[in-house]
């Protein structure tokens, strides 16, 4: 019987985990940048996971939310620049946006994708990352496909230190914020009613309808929650650091194979998978930066795959399946 | 004047919709039979594009010879990946076919990218031209549109009239039942899996012949996306009502493209894309079965 | 008012119709025992009730209630159950997790919480006797446990109705006079009513049913008291080959 104060024990090692980050970053010259990277990963394996670990779907379009999240920072900076009093007002009103437009796309997407089963969901996610960017660039709206450049906004809105030390510093810390959010929400989802409904319909969606769950209840919830914290991503990770959007770059389907990677790798539906993957693809990628530059999709496409074959349950899930019965078993989740 | 220009550019969409659909006979074969969504599918037809490229610059052998060639290394291909992965995956979750198959399309874009790079290439194969009075028709279009037509002919008999091929549609019709009747269905999956990702690099020449530019790694991603659209508006499991959606979809195309282009104020390539992905989403709301399809 | 009702209801499937113009009464508590082949329609009946299937024609009615057009998972919450026959466990959780997504999204969903949902689950184990496996994973265990397992999870759901599918299949003879007196001591303590299929497991439909219903080709062709049944000679002729009482004396 799991008495309440334990439930959410498994944060720990979580929030160990980015704090540590943090930690180095801060203390050690020059490894800010590998730090913020790293938690970039963890925090994006995070998100994904919410969907993907629990309903056994996959979005293949995932970036799309990232994409609209930077759109929700570059439109707030640059449009409301002229305000005055605002300062950083301005950044959280972008945060907000790109929060609100992510949940919106993935409540339109969600509408007609999430009715259909697991293959043809997947077919329909593929195109949304791309669609989305041919609509901006069709249409041409939000500067289309030039995309929108608003570090003189921000700079002008800010002074030159702030908006300096937001792109260099606060952006990532944001990012870790992110992530330690993405955590809780993760252990509040499984260890509550909609953790149980996940897995149910994950397992046998047939018999969990039978069981009185409404899966398309649950997996829009999945979807949404893991949808609006991609967006914050794409505001604190992409856009106010490099200060512009550009609907190529923006939507690329080089971060969904990314989050694939690092939530197979973790280990899909556990809460610590994703840290542990995003550590492990992102020490591999700036090593192999290093040594072999652009080799790392080639490295992890076959571990992905022989994971998928051998491995299933990832790192994670393996070592979770050993500690059973022993003392460390309810820090991990 | 836009009259003359829709009507050359829907001739242009009916041939390259040929095209489009034989290019996703391979992708219907595959989920008929084995109920598997080939991910990676648009890397296959980069592995066709490229050895055409390969045959074309080192070899100065036309596209034709290429056709046999892509053929057999896609069927080779398949069998491989069938025996090592995939047969493993049968009886797994979904989730874990679908991330093997888009892992799988990935690694080959990655060894595609460490072998030529990144930059887009192409072939330019004179073979003479077709003058109509709405547009001019490079003879290379033609051919691929009547290597395309061929091919689904052929692919028809095959299913019809072969034992294999009637093998492989009882596994598609109730997979227990074909058991039972003495069909080794492992063999047909592996066979199946086989034909499907010959088909797929063998539609990879094909391609080239109609749009002999562009060929880069990366390159299979729009490809997957226009095959997605045309699969399920032929009925995902029926090979043959994907040539029918192929045309449907080349004559919509461009169709569209001809009109956006009329209009002030939007960019028509990218709208025609984004088009693309709308039609899909709304073929998987009315009907994810297939408006043509036979199930 | 009968807990249940179904009035000329009819299933098709394209060609074939799988459930032909059938009408059934199920009162509070009443133990029903549906035999017939493979084909017959049982199965496909079970899911128009659950609401897998949704009628082409005739009426559903449950607690008063038209439930004829109501997806399955409104179903559940209003107080039919279901297991399977082929077990259908949420293999990657524990035991203890499986029966209590049945307490939590049962009748009593929205009025219990996650804990207490685990508390009601294990007590529902222990009484199918499943307490030793309670933390271990669903999909290890044995068929007979998978099956005692789906009972425990539907039983969580706290049901008015229980639509068993072939819950004995497979058993030894003395597991099923065990299951039997189980399933009686249920049905009076919780009030449930319960339709098993129970395919040519005679001592089951003599022990538990009170009344027993004969498919065969989609259509319901006796709808009868026990003993009254088993007289039948149709009922004899088509599934039995023998009359009733050398059944029960044979695997006595």
């Amino acid at each position: 019987m799991k008495a309440k104060h334990t439930k959410y024990l498994p944060l720990l090692p979580v929030s160990c985990a980015y704090f540590i980050l943090f930690l180095i970053g801060k203390n050690v010259a020059g490894m800010w940048q590998l730090m913020a990277m790293l938690a970039f990963y963890c925090a994006l394996g995070q998100a994904f996971n919410i969907f993907i670990g629990m309903t056994g779907y996959v979005d293949f379009g995932y970036v799309a939310f990232l994409g609209v999240g930077t759109y929700g920072m570059a439109l707030s900076v640059s449009r409301l620049a002229g305000f005055p009093n605002l300062g950083l007002g301005v950044v959280v009103i972008g945060l907000i946006l790109s929060f609100v437009m992510a949940g919106a796309l993935s409540v339109a997407v969600g509408a007609v994708a999430l009715r259909l089963r697991g293959a043809y969901f997947a077919i329909a996610t593929v195109g949304v990352n791309e669609g989305f960017r041919y609509l901006i660039e069709g249409a041409r709206i939000w500067g289309g496909a030039e995309g929108i450049i608003f570090s003189g906004q921000l700079t002008e809105t800010l002074g030159r230190d702030t908006a300096s030390s937001l792109s260099t510093f606060w952006a990532d810390v944001m990012v870790m914020i992110v992530a330690v959010i993405a955590a809780v929400i993760t252990v509040g989802y499984m260890r509550g009613r909609v953790g149980y409904a996940l897995t149910a319909l994950r397992e046998d969606e047939d018999a969990a309808k039978v069981m009185g769950i409404n899966v398309t209840k649950y997996k829009i919830i999945a979807f949404i929650t893991s949808a609006s914290l991609a967006g914050l991503l794409g505001a604190c990770a992409w856009a106010l650091k490099v200060m512009y959007v550009f609907p190529p770059e923006a939507f690329q389907i080089q971060y969904t194979i990314e989050a694939i990677i690092i939530v197979v790798l973790g280990g899909a539906g556990t809460l610590l998978g994703p840290v542990v993957g995003g550590l492990i693809y992102g020490l591999s990628k700036y090593w192999l930066a290093v040594v072999m530059p652009g080799f790392q999709l080639l490295i992890f496409a076959p571990i992905v795959i022989f994971i998928v074959v051998a491995f299933p349950e990832g790192v994670v899930g393996w070592v979770k399946r050993r500690a059973k019965g022993t003392a460390i078993q309810s820090y991990l989740l | 004047m836009i009259g003359q220009q829709l009507a050359g550019n829907l001739v242009n969409g009916f041939v390259l919709g040929g095209v489009y659909g034989m290019a996703t006979m391979g992708l219907s074969l595959i989920f008929g039979v084995l109920k598997i969504v080939n991910v990676g599918h648009g890397a296959f037809i980069m592995v066709g594009a490229f050895i055409t490229l390969w045959m074309f610059s080192s070899l100065g052998m036309s596209p034709v010879f290429a056709l046999p060639v892509a053929l057999i290394t896609g069927m080779a291909l398949g069998f491989l990946i069938f025996s090592t992965v995939l047969r493993r995956l049968i009886k797994a979750p979904e989730l874990a076919s679908l991330l093997a198959t888009f892992a799988i399309g990935m690694l080959l874009e990655e060894i595609a990218k460490n072998l030529f790079g990144t930059e887009f290439r192409g072939y330019n194969w004179e073979t003479g031209k077709l003058v109509l009075p709405m547009t001019v028709l490079p003879m290379s279009k033609i051919y691929a549109f009547a290597g395309s037509v061929a091919i689904t002919v052929l692919m028809y008999f095959w299913f019809k009239k072969t034992r294999a091929g009637t093998a492989v549609r009882s596994v598609v019709e109730d997979s227990d039942g074909a058991q039972v009747c003495g069909v080794n269905v492992s063999w047909v999956y592996a066979l199946s899996f086989a034909i499907g990702i010959g088909l797929t690099v063998l539609s990879g020449v094909l391609l080239t012949m109609f749009i002999p530019v562009g060929i880069n790694p990366y390159m299979g991603g729009s490809y997957t996306l226009k095959a997605f659209v045309v699969a399920v508006l032929g009925g995902l499991a029926s090979p043959y009502g994907a040539f029918f959606a192929g045309l449907a979809f080349g004559l919509i195309e461009n169709g569209s493209y001809t009109v956006f282009a009329a209009l002030p104020g939007v960019e028509p390539f990218a709208l025609t894309r984004f088009i693309s992905f709308v039609m899909l989403l709304v073929i998987l709301l009315i009907k994810p079965t297939g408006l043509l399809g036979a199930k | 008012m009968a807990l249940l009702q179904l009035e000329n209801v009819t299933k098709r499937f394209g060609g074939l119709v799988a459930v032909n113009d059938v009408s059934l009464e199920v009162e509070d508590g009443e133990s029903i025992a549906i035999v017939g082949s493979n084909g017959s329609g049982k199965t496909t009946l079970f899911n128009v009730i659950s609401g897998v299937y949704l009628a082409d024609e005739g009426r559903v009615v449950f607690k008063g209630k038209d439930i004829t057009t109501l997806p399955p998972h409104t179903r559940a919450p209003l107080g039919i159950g279901r297991t399977f026959q082929i077990p259908r466990p949420f293999s990657s959780a524990s035991v203890r997790e499986n029966v209590a997504v049945g307490a939590m999204f049962g009748t009593l969903s929205g009025a219990i919480s996650v804990d207490e949902s685990l508390e009601v689950a294990d007590r529902y184990i222990h009484l199918v006797g499943l307490t030793p496996h309670t933390d271990k994973e669903a999909g290890s265990l044995t068929p007979v446990e998978k099956k005692l397992m789906e009972i425990a999870r539907s039983l969580a759901m706290r049901p008015k109705l229980l639509l068993m599918d072939e819950a004995l299949a497979g058993m030894h003879p003395r597991d099923i006079d065990e299951m039997v007196a189980f399933l009686k001591r249920i049905k009076a303590e919780e009030g449930i009513a319960i339709i098993a299929m129970v395919e040519h497991i005679m001592r089951a439909v003599v022990g538990f049913a009170e009344r027993v219903m004969v498919m065969h080709q989609g259509q319901k062709l006796v709808d009868a008291p026990t003993a009254e049944a088993l007289r039948d000679p149709r009922v004899v002729e088509i599934y039995l080959g023998r009359p009733a009482e050398d059944e029960t004396h044979a695997r006595g």
